[in-house]
């Protein structure tokens, strides 16, 4: 029987009006924002109709107005000109340190005291890979508002599958320069499979084979009645289309006998090799032009124009090897899953890159199928991660779509002699928690450090470091005596947090986290003050905006909480005072006291703590009620 | 004297809503497991309070760990020790035999390299070691089929620790029989990176 609900005066009735919230693809060469528009999943264009934002961001230098950036197209088309304050590629260097980095990038990179993260140097100062993220991030969110006309709740913003904590965490930063809530970051093939599987529906055993600019990700998803369910993910992320276009580069240096060519000449051969490339995709040969003018001219002295022809089989021969590189992640990711080639349904395309013919064979032959590109490579993941940002939003859709990720390497522990202790391993569905114990080997010993690595190896030194943390406060005791507690937990970001406890006297050690390639807290607090768009004023505003829709959220889920649970699993007592938290908050939050509210809402959380905690369990049991009726029956 | 169940109301097959038992209906593992996770997953509560989103990311966790536990069978066996309070140290059981065995097994895996063929002489080597897998899989089926039956009828102390002894002496030749299988892995993907 459906009862009328009928709210109290002055309040919302459950917010049924549709939220608005994206989907982005944060990509090498291009990125994208999507939403959904009356039901359906669409990428959005700018002013001109472009869809595709390449992922190339200008700084110019400060005037009296301050920094000014140019993101997109005209970036892409100033970048031979002004080649180092035009970063394109941004994303390869993500969560990345100095030596990661320096093969094959024209830019300046400098490394600066007291930070683990390397700046690109430019006219406008000195930028990380970050903020040069955020830039695009903020064009994607400005184009967003202007075509869904108003403010968005967040977004989903995808990454490789096989992206390490530190990459992830620096896209986490990155929408947090561009003020954008992050509902969640979901991996590129997982979002790629959801645009998929929604439309057709269809059960079974599905490969996301993903080549983008500058990553490549294999996925091997299980679709059952909603649930998606990633069964094993591999991949590398430093290989992609970039590299195909810096194998033509090399072959054409080979051929022009330049040997050393500066920034500018290097950003023109690029831009030729890509567009030999996607020539390549329709034509059976393509001709290279290179044309120096006067201030190239220095680079050789003979001559100042070549021209050759590159015909699909040559090409073909020149990336086989990169190719075939993809192949060894796709092994993997089988024997991973379980899963041998005759039990896959389809396999999917995503990226750019896969629009290269051979790839296509390749694939194909390997996983002895035609390979699927139904829906556009390029947009696919942004679409599916707009399907996801609905569901996040709580703009509930009739399908009950569950994504269920795993983690894509193993986390592990420096022991003694260099060795890799692993606690989580690759491919567990997250979220995980896994507890690890330690102890002392010195009397009186106070303070433990602990390392922290991502990887398979068995080596410390084959895997990459994630963190160092340092556990202090440890009450003095014989060696061995103590028992050290240290939860490790990834979240459904696919991030790592760590708490620490020491066991035997109950002390809550500190912990302190050294993030071995990322900005720590203090550091982007500090740029987001110097930040070149953002006054002081701003931020202050910025984060009054930022806790009063926080606490806009917490009232709304209470409200909706009760309304669904209240009558059920709390006393009228008990309803009586979370009503009564829920009237305060709303009231502080209309002020302009950030504190104040902050503390409300914290507040409203211990109050209503025991609230969520039977709403849980409620729900468990209802899940496993239809069984437990089952079980009598037998 | 209680049954498991009664003694750990909270186990992990509870949790799932499975019997304890080394051999499992793997099919409706999955499906409880889903039906759970449709209801409390982080997804679901993403513009909830900040304390519901960690107790779902918490919750979330334990039911994947829950089937972390028993998917496989190795920790699952591992799993169903710890019910029995019995925690794995290495060496300690197993038979020298045995150990040389697997230190014959790695020396062959290290020279792969050097032979004509290393992919298929790679090949033998991880048939071989999935064949010694499956068998221990089959021994501690029935190893557990019995202790569990000795479980719920009336306790004999002595013949659970004998039966107990043997599940952990397998379990602890499954634990190398594994790390060696990773190894080979491993060493197939060097190989293919090589060529």
């Amino acid at each position: 029987m459906a009862l009328l609900q009928i709210s109290e005066p002055g309040q919302t009735t459950a917010p049924h009006q549709h939220k608005l919230a994206v989907g982005i693809d944060l990509g090498t060469t291009n990125s994208l924002v999507a939403s959904l528009k009356s039901g359906l999943a669409e990428t959005l264009a700018d002013t001109q109709g472009q869809h595709l934002l390449p992922s190339v961001v200008q700084f110019q230098a400060k005037d009296e107005i301050g920094y000014k950036t140019i993101v997109g197209q005209q970036a892409q088309d100033n970048a031979a000109n002004d080649p180092l304050n035009t970063i394109s590629s941004v994303k390869r260097y993500m969560g990345r340190g100095l030596e990661d980095i320096k093969k094959h990038s024209i830019y300046h990179f400098v490394s600066e005291e007291g930070s683990a993260v390397p700046r690109i140097r430019t006219v406008a100062g000195d930028v990380s890979a970050v903020e040069v993220s955020a830039e695009i991030l903020k064009t994607l969110k400005q184009r967003a508002i202007e075509s869904l006309g108003g403010e968005l709740i967040g977004a989903v913003i995808t990454v490789p599958a096989y992206f390490d904590d530190a990459q992830r965490q620096a896209t986490k930063d990155a929408a947090k320069f561009a003020g954008l809530p992050v509902l969640r970051l979901i991996n590129e093939p997982t979002a790629a499979a959801v645009a998929y599987g929604l439309d057709s529906g269809s059960e079974g055993i599905h490969v996301v084979y993903d080549l983008g600019g500058g990553t490549f990700d294999i996925s091997i998803l299980k679709l059952t009645k909603g649930v998606f369910e990633v069964l094993s993910t591999a991949g590398d992320s430093a290989l992609g289309g970039d590299d195909l276009d810096h194998t033509i580069v090399d072959w054409m240096l080979a051929k022009t006998g330049i040997i050393e060519p500066d920034a500018s000449l290097l950003r023109v051969l690029l831009d030729k090799a890509r567009a030999a490339k996607e020539a390549l995709t329709e034509q059976d040969t393509t001709l290279i032009q290179i044309h120096l003018d006067e201030k190239l001219h220095s680079q050789s002295d003979k001559q100042n124009s070549w021209q050759y022809e590159l015909s699909r089989e040559q090409f073909e021969q020149l990336i086989q090897p990169l190719i075939k590189k993809t192949l060894v992640p796709c092994r993997r990711a089988l024997r991973d899953a379980h899963i041998s080639v005759d039990e896959i349904q389809d396999v999917v395309l995503v990226g750019g890159s896969t629009r290269v013919p051979l790839v296509r064979q390749i694939v194909g032959d390997f996983f002895a199928t035609q390979p699927l590109a139904d829906i556009d490579p390029d947009k696919v993941v942004a679409i599916g991660a707009a399907r996801q940002a609905d569901v996040l939003a709580g703009n509930k859709s009739d399908e009950d779509m569950l994504l269920l990720d795993v983690t894509p390497l193993s986390l592990g522990l420096e022991t003694m002699g260099g060795l890799a202790e692993k606690v989580i391993h690759r491919n567990t569905t997250i979220p995980v928690a896994r507890a690890q114990d330690f102890t002392t080997f010195k009397d009186g010993q106070t303070a433990m450090a602990i390392h922290v690595v991502q990887g398979e190896r068995e080596l410390i030194s084959d895997c990459r470091s994630l963190a160092r943390f340092e556990l202090r406060g440890i009450p003095p005791m014989v060696a061995g005596a103590a028992r050290i507690r240290v939860t490790f937990q990834i979240d459904a970001d696919g991030l790592l947090s760590v708490s620490a406890k020491e066991e035997t006297s109950g002390v809550q050690s500190s912990i302190q986290v050294k993030p071995s390639y990322g900005l720590s807290d203090g550091e982007i607090e500090t740029m987001l003050k110097d930040s070149f768009s953002h006054a002081q004023d701003d931020l202050d505003a910025r984060k009054l905006r930022e806790e009063q829709v926080e606490a806009k959220r917490v009232v709304e889920a209470l409200l909706a909480a009760l309304e669904e649970d209240g009558e059920n699993l709390l006393s009228a007592q008990e309803q009586h005072t979370i009503q009564q938290a829920i009237d305060e908050l709303s009231e502080i939050a209309e002020g302009s006291k950030q504190r104040a509210i902050k503390l409300k809402i914290e507040e409203v959380d211990k109050i209503t703590a025991e609230f969520a905690q039977r709403r849980m369990d409620a729900s468990i049991n209802k899940a496993l009620a239809g069984q437990r009726v089952n079980d009598l029956h037998t | 004297m209680h049954t498991l169940e009664q003694q750990y109301p909270e186990n992990y097959f509870s949790l799932l809503g499975l019997p304890i038992s080394f051999d499992i209906d793997k099919n409706l593992l999955i499906k409880n497991y889903h039906e759970i996770q449709k209801s409390i997953h982080p997804d679901n509560f993403a513009n909830a309070g900040d304390r519901e989103r960690r107790l779902s990311v918490q919750k979330a966790a334990q039911i994947n760990d829950a089937l972390n536990s028993l998917k496989n069978p190795l920790p699952r066996a591992i799993y169903l020790l710890s019910l029995f309070a019995i925690e794995l140290s290495e060496n300690k059981h197993v038979a020298p035999e045995f150990l040389m065995e697997q230190m014959e097994l790695r020396e062959a895996l290290s020279q792969v390299n050097d032979k004509a063929d290393p992919f298929a002489e790679l090949d033998v080597l991880i048939n071989d070691v999935n064949t010694r897998i499956k068998h221990s899989i089959s021994q501690l089926s029935r190893l557990f089929e019995c202790l569990l039956a000795t479980e719920s009828e009336s306790k004999q102390d002595n013949i659970q620790q004998e039966q107990l002894e043997l599940i952990t002496v397998e379990v602890v030749k499954m634990q190398y029989l594994n790390r060696l299988q990773e190894e080979c892995l491993n060493k197939e993907e060097d190989l293919a990176k090589q060529y």
